[in-house]
């Protein structure tokens, strides 16, 4: 029944691997942006009630929202122009939790100021916000979890018919769990890896520096232990095909997923020995590798239903060619902006 | 049709789209012309050295970027999220089109991000210049910013080539790139100046507050000439259809329209308080009232932009019920429910009428109403019947191109009809039950062939009349009757006598005083203009009275008769008596009977809600008559209900030309006739013959059944002379080209007797009417050059109509024939011969008279050859209707 209710999807103007490398780069840094914030706000939370709050990486919450959100808008653009029939659909059938995570991260954005500018004067009232920022996000990212796993299940779509009001969250999917945990342990882990790299960057006392970097890189380090578990029930919740694409049904995809194990292991080691530069590289690289995971497994998902291989292309290269130019002199001037900062020292008067 | 819809029965999406979107655009203008307002300020108070002033920018900065940043930023991707939930098939389409224009959007997006940040954590950080530096270029990149969606905004409304081409860039550099870009720079600007109030306002030296004030109103009102100017250079750029949406034809724009000018009055009348010095208590009031203004003129001026892209979302490409023109033929065909993919509901039987209804309007109707909240279809439906509904969703996207066409197949529209009025309503539709009155006996006057000398034909000159009888809420058929008569010397060459005699008619008992039973006389000097005596016509003649001479015609114009009977029955066939008496002797010299049709089977009641006025049986309703006054005052932003509540009802000839009432009305309005079929053939499209019926007590099972004549029995129906409803209003409407409103009207209608519309030749009403000879070649009936229609075969003129003709020797056509739709003959639903008391008064056959050979009706001698005009002897001995 599901085939004939899949939307016909529009045409592309260029080929759709333009698509996926771009859908794949920019969401990797919107992951690591995320879990900066989200890790961090949570890591936060963690050491505002355990007395161990440190306002150098707390201040730049707010910052952080900032980019985050930005650099979710072309992940969320792409992925629309390839899976766009397939997320309009399910964002439909969860449409309330859906709309009210933009209020809801309007009052997150707030809170994360009142944490940061009201932390001195109404301290209370600043924690309470930090914990509403860091709710907000979880539930957010639970939304979002909700939506992605509905949108590659046409088969789950029948529910619309019995609440077409949009309250259908995908409570029912059995990789819901695991994968929305999964997704929060790597804010978390790679929360940790982005807050031993601020302090790696920051003007504190080497000492304390130092213990904060090993700190963290700790925390990241039993978070990936914790990963293999996780990881491994969120994996076998997936439909047999699905896994068993990761285990010699696909060369690349078995190759990827051998490759997320191998850099787990490899951060186990470098984050326990205190390894930042290493640790910072392999963490990196992890989130990428997961990221195209994360893709191939979507493809499995679809495997009998789409292809973004079948979308039309009508060729027209020209605004490609106009953005990537844009993006370069883009780049430039965000280059300049920061140049000028570390150049221009002088107090104005 | 290709998404889910997210189903919102009191709330609607497109309220939810209204929210964040004005909460955003406002915070997103501002965004554009704040920055420059941050550097400009800056750069003011660094160049006079004004730290006061800077300490102003500092602040304003920390508060633009809570405001911009934190909500504007977020909001912006809520304008995404929303519009994806409630039209992701229009979404989709905008995003597939332009996604590298939304890429590049996202650059400068970042591009502002960084700046703007750095120039707020930085200020006081940095030498001056630099500092600047970094508010020119957040400046640069939130105008670009506008200056991307600009391209994709304006494709919404005027996509220009883009539709031919598909290309990037003919839909992003549209024709109102330019105009809006403008327009939306002032605005920005304007704002800027706004928002600037509300820091300056909070500041604590009242000097300060002073210059920061004189300065917010130096960016308010400097851009605002470019933005008046621009603002018209806008509505020369977009389609004459969306101008029209905006400021003709359709109301729903006027409370938008309202809104702008009230806002704008209020913004720049009260904005001139920040040149008045004032207390700070005042300024922090004004400051904050006029920023929540701003929201009302933004609001006003976003709606007024959807208006005018209605019925599109991506104006010529896609409706806003996420169907594209390209597809409908295919959904009209094959059906809505069978192609709509998220329907649960894939055909129409006999069992799922409701069913189907419901499924259709929910992914059909519901991308823009709910059912009882904002927009809700149950207010705005509750002054139609069922039936009503059908054809308002007919006529969707032609009269009015607000609304989209509906997209289906005709029973799915009766499905979604019947959805509305039985279960969102909660009506019931009650079956047409056919009317059968009580045969009325008849008392023929006596005729001797062998002693009476005289030949009296009586007719009226209308064979369907109708009286529009609720002069409370307006007129445009009086009670009017007229009676023409003829009368014969009998003799081998009958003469006509056209003096010495006076004829007098006079009404059946039961008839006598029409002023009982209507309302006329309490509206006829409101309508009419005139203070008549009860029981009198227009004309100066009552229900009894006597004729004029007009040459071998006597006539009773105007008889105010009307089809209740004082015992209350309803009889729309009174029948009159009327005598022909020698002047100077007063001997009666022939007599005869002759009916007055008076109908007040007044269809309206068909689609226009509030069943009968009387007895269940005829006569136009109270709520009716509301709900038509209702429907006219919205389309043409008349007062007419209001007017008629306050006791001053008009005759609708007073403003639509009429030559039936010789009303000359207004010139740029359509006549009558036009208006009134142009308008509702938009409607009833499609319906042949029932589309008349639905107006006119023609139906055969109605209260009247007017179209009574012979014609009925051999199959010709109101369409063979007139054309379809379509056909029949496109010649009118030909006729008035020089009126923009013939235009409206006929662009949606197809003709259907006709191949093209230019075939159609013009038509005045009442004076060019189907000439009989286009199917009766020759006077024959059916001989050769018979089309099997009448249509488009005008006569020329009002003199060559049927009810006004005469042969050779002066003898009206219509005298011997009967009235028009009552020609001998006639069946009439209240008494066979009812119609025909003349010919089987006069020859006892109820044809023509003279038919068969029945000459000595008027000559006394046996008559060979075809004296009134050919063929007439040529009958084959077949007498119709003997009694």
């Amino acid at each position: 029944m599901y085939d004939s209710i899949i939307p016909t999807a529009d045409t592309i103007p260029v080929h759709w691997l333009w698509f996926q490398v771009l859908l794949i780069l920019t969401f990797f840094i919107h992951m690591i942006l995320m879990n900066f914030l989200l890790g961090g706000s949570l890591l936060t939370v963690w050491d505002y009630f355990t007395g161990k709050l440190e306002k150098k990486t707390s201040g730049s919450i707010p910052t952080l929202v900032a980019l985050t959100v930005n650099f979710g808008v072309p992940p969320l653009l792409f992925v629309q122009v390839l899976y766009g029939h397939l997320f309009y659909s399910s964002s439909v059938m969860l449409a309330v939790p859906w709309i009210l995570v933009v209020p809801i991260l309007i009052l997150a954005y707030y809170g994360a100021y009142i944490f940061v500018k009201r932390a001195d004067k109404f301290p209370v009232l600043s924690k309470a916000a930090l914990v509403f920022t860091s709710l907000s996000l979880l539930y957010i990212a639970f939304v979002f979890v909700n939506n992605n796993t509905l949108a590659i299940q046409p088969d789950r779509w029948g529910i619309y018919f019995k609440n077409p009001g949009g309250w259908n969250l995908n409570l029912g999917e059995p990789t819901l769990w695991p994968r929305y945990l999964h997704f929060l342990l790597s804010a978390l882990g790679i929360g940790a890896l982005g807050r031993a790299i601020f302090y790696r960057f920051s003007k504190m006392k080497d000492k304390e520096k130092e213990t904060q970097i090993k700190r963290n890189l700790k925390i990241f380090a039993w978070i990936t232990v914790i990963q293999f578990a996780v990881g491994t029930w969120f994996w076998l919740t997936m439909p047999k095909p699905v896994w068993l694409t990761f285990m010699g049904g696909s060369f690349f995809a078995t190759a990827m997923m051998v490759t997320g194990w191998l850099l787990a292991l490899l951060i186990l080691h470098s984050a326990f020995t205190g390894r930042l530069t290493t640790a910072m590289i392999l963490g990196g690289l992890e989130v990428l590798v997961m990221v195209i995971v994360r893709d191939l497994a979507r493809l499995a998902y679809l495997k009998e239903v789409f292809r973004p291989s079948q979308l039309e292309n009508v060729s027209e290269f020209s605004p490609l060619v106009v953005f990537l130019l844009v993006f370069v002199v883009g780049l430039l001037a965000i280059y300049y902006m920061i140049r000028l900062i570390s150049k221009s020292k002088t107090p104005q008067s | 049709m290709n998404y889910p819809l997210w189903f919102l029965p009191q709330l609607g999406g497109g309220l939810l789209i209204a929210i964040i979107a004005v909460l955003h655009v406002v915070i997103s203008h501002l965004a554009v012309g704040g920055g420059l307002f941050l550097v400009l300020t800056e750069r003011k108070a660094v160049l006079t050295k004004n730290n006061a002033l800077l300490e102003y920018v500092r602040n304003h900065t920390w508060f633009f970027l809570l405001l911009t940043m934190v909500f504007g930023g977020i909001s912006g991707v809520g304008i995404w999220f929303i519009i994806a939930l409630v039209n992701p098939a229009a979404t989709s389409s905008l995003i597939h089109t332009f996604v590298f224009g939304w890429a590049i959007e996202w650059v400068f997006f970042l591009g502002e991000i960084v700046a703007l940040l750095i120039y707020h954590y930085r200020f006081g950080k940095m030498d001056p210049k630099s500092h600047m530096t970094l508010g020119w270029l957040y400046f640069i990149f939130a105008w670009l910013s506008l200056f991307a969606i600009n391209g994709i905004l304006g494709f919404m409304l005027t996509p220009g080539k883009w539709i031919e081409t598909g290309s990037f860039w003919h839909g992003f550099l549209n024709p109102s790139f330019l105009p809006s870009l403008i327009f939306r720079t002032c605005i920005s600007l304007i704002f800027a100046g706004i928002f600037g109030l509300v820091t300056g306002a909070w500041l604590k030296d009242s000097e300060m507050r002073r210059t920061v004030f004189r300065l917010c109103a130096r960016w308010m009102y400097i851009p605002l000439a470019v933005l008046v100017l621009t603002g018209i250079y806008y509505t020369r750029v977009i389609s004459a259809e969306s101008f029209a949406n905006l400021f003709h034809f359709n109301r729903e724009s006027t409370p938008f329209i309202i809104l702008i000018i009230v806002s704008s009055i209020l913004l720049f009348g009260l904005g001139l308080f920040t040149l008045v010095k004032s207390s700070q208590r005042i300024q922090k009031i004004g400051a904050l009232v006029l920023v929540l203004i701003s929201f009302g003129w933004m609001g006003g001026f976003e709606y007024m932009r959807e208006i005018a892209r209605k019925p599109y979302v991506l104006y010529g490409h896609m409706y806003s019920t996420g169907i594209t023109p390209a597809q409908m033929e295919a959904v009209n065909n094959e059906g809505f429910l069978h192609i709509a993919k998220w329907s649960e509901v894939k055909a129409l039987n006999d069992t799922n009428l409701l069913e189907a209804g419901s499924e259709i309007f929910r992914l059909q109707c519901m991308s823009c109403h709910t059912i009882n909240g904002y927009n809700g279809v149950l207010n705005k439906s509750d002054q139609l019947t069922e039936r009503g509904l059908e054809a308002m969703l007919t006529g969707m996207g032609k009269v009015n191109s607000y609304m989209p066409p509906f997209a289906g197949t005709s029973d799915e529209k009766r499905a979604v009809a019947a959805y509305i009025y039985r279960e969102l309503q909660g009506k019931t539709t009650l079956p047409d039950v056919a009317f059968e009155p009580d045969t009325l006996l008849l008392d023929i006057p006596h005729f001797d062939p062998d002693s009476d000398d005289y030949v009296l034909l009586v007719w009226n000159d209308l064979g369907m009349h109708c009286i529009s009888d609720n002069e409370k809420y307006f007129s445009f058929l009086p009670p009017a009757n007229t009676f023409n008569a003829q009368l014969f010397i009998r003799g081998p060459l009958p003469k006509l006598v056209s003096s010495g005699i006076t004829m007098e008619y006079a009404v059946e008992e039961g008839f006598q005083h029409p002023e009982y039973h209507s309302m006329f006389w309490d509206y006829d000097e409101a309508i009419f203009g005139a203070d008549l005596p009860e029981g009198t016509g227009l004309m100066g003649k009552g229900v009894n009275g006597s004729m004029e001479s007009h040459g071998a015609v006597f006539a009773a114009h105007l008889i105010p008769v009307v089809p209740y009977m004082d015992n209350k029955t309803y009889n729309p066939y009174p029948v009159f008596t009327i005598t022909a008496k020698d002047k100077s002797t007063g001997d009666v010299l022939a007599v005869t009977k002759a009916v007055a049709p008076t109908s007040t089977e007044m269809g309206c009641r068909n689609c226009h809600e509030g069943g009968w006025a009387r007895t269940d049986i005829s006569g136009m309703a109270d709520l009716t008559a509301i709900n038509i006054l209702a429907v006219h005052d919205r389309f043409n932003g008349t007062t007419l209900l209001e007017d008629a509540e306050n006791g001053e009802p008009r005759l609708c000839q007073s403003c639509h030309a009429d030559p039936a009432l010789m009303a000359t009305g207004k010139p740029d309005v359509l006549n009558f006739s036009s208006a009134i079929h142009g308008f509702h053939a938009n409607y009833l499209s499609g319906m042949d013959q029932e589309a008349c019926n639905m107006c006119h007590p023609s139906r055969e099972e109605g209260n009247t059944n007017c179209f009574r004549g012979r014609h009925t029995q051999v199959g010709v129906g109101c369409t063979e002379c007139h054309g379809a409803l379509e056909d029949h209003a496109l010649g009118l409407l030909a006729n008035q080209t020089g009126i923009e409103a013939s235009t409206r009207l006929s662009r949606g209608l197809e003709p259907v007797y006709a191949y093209s519309k230019e075939e159609i030749k013009p038509r005045m009403p009442w004076h060019m009417e189907p000439d009989c000879r286009s199917c009766h070649t020759n006077f024959n009936i059916f001989e050769d050059g018979f089309t099997g229609t009448a249509f488009n075969s005008w006569v020329p003129g009002k003199e060559a109509l049927y009810r006004n003709r005469t042969d050779n020797h002066g003898v009206m056509c219509i005298a011997c024939h009967g009235s028009t739709h009552a020609v001998y003959g006639a069946y009439n639903k209240y008494g066979l011969q009812r119609d025909n008391q003349q010919p089987l008064q006069y020859q006892g056959l109820a044809g023509t008279i003279g038919t068969h050979g029945q000459c000595m009706v008027c000559h006394t001698i046996e008559m060979s050859s075809s004296g009134h005009h050919r063929n007439m002897l040529n009958r084959d001995p077949l007498p119709m209707l003997v009694e």
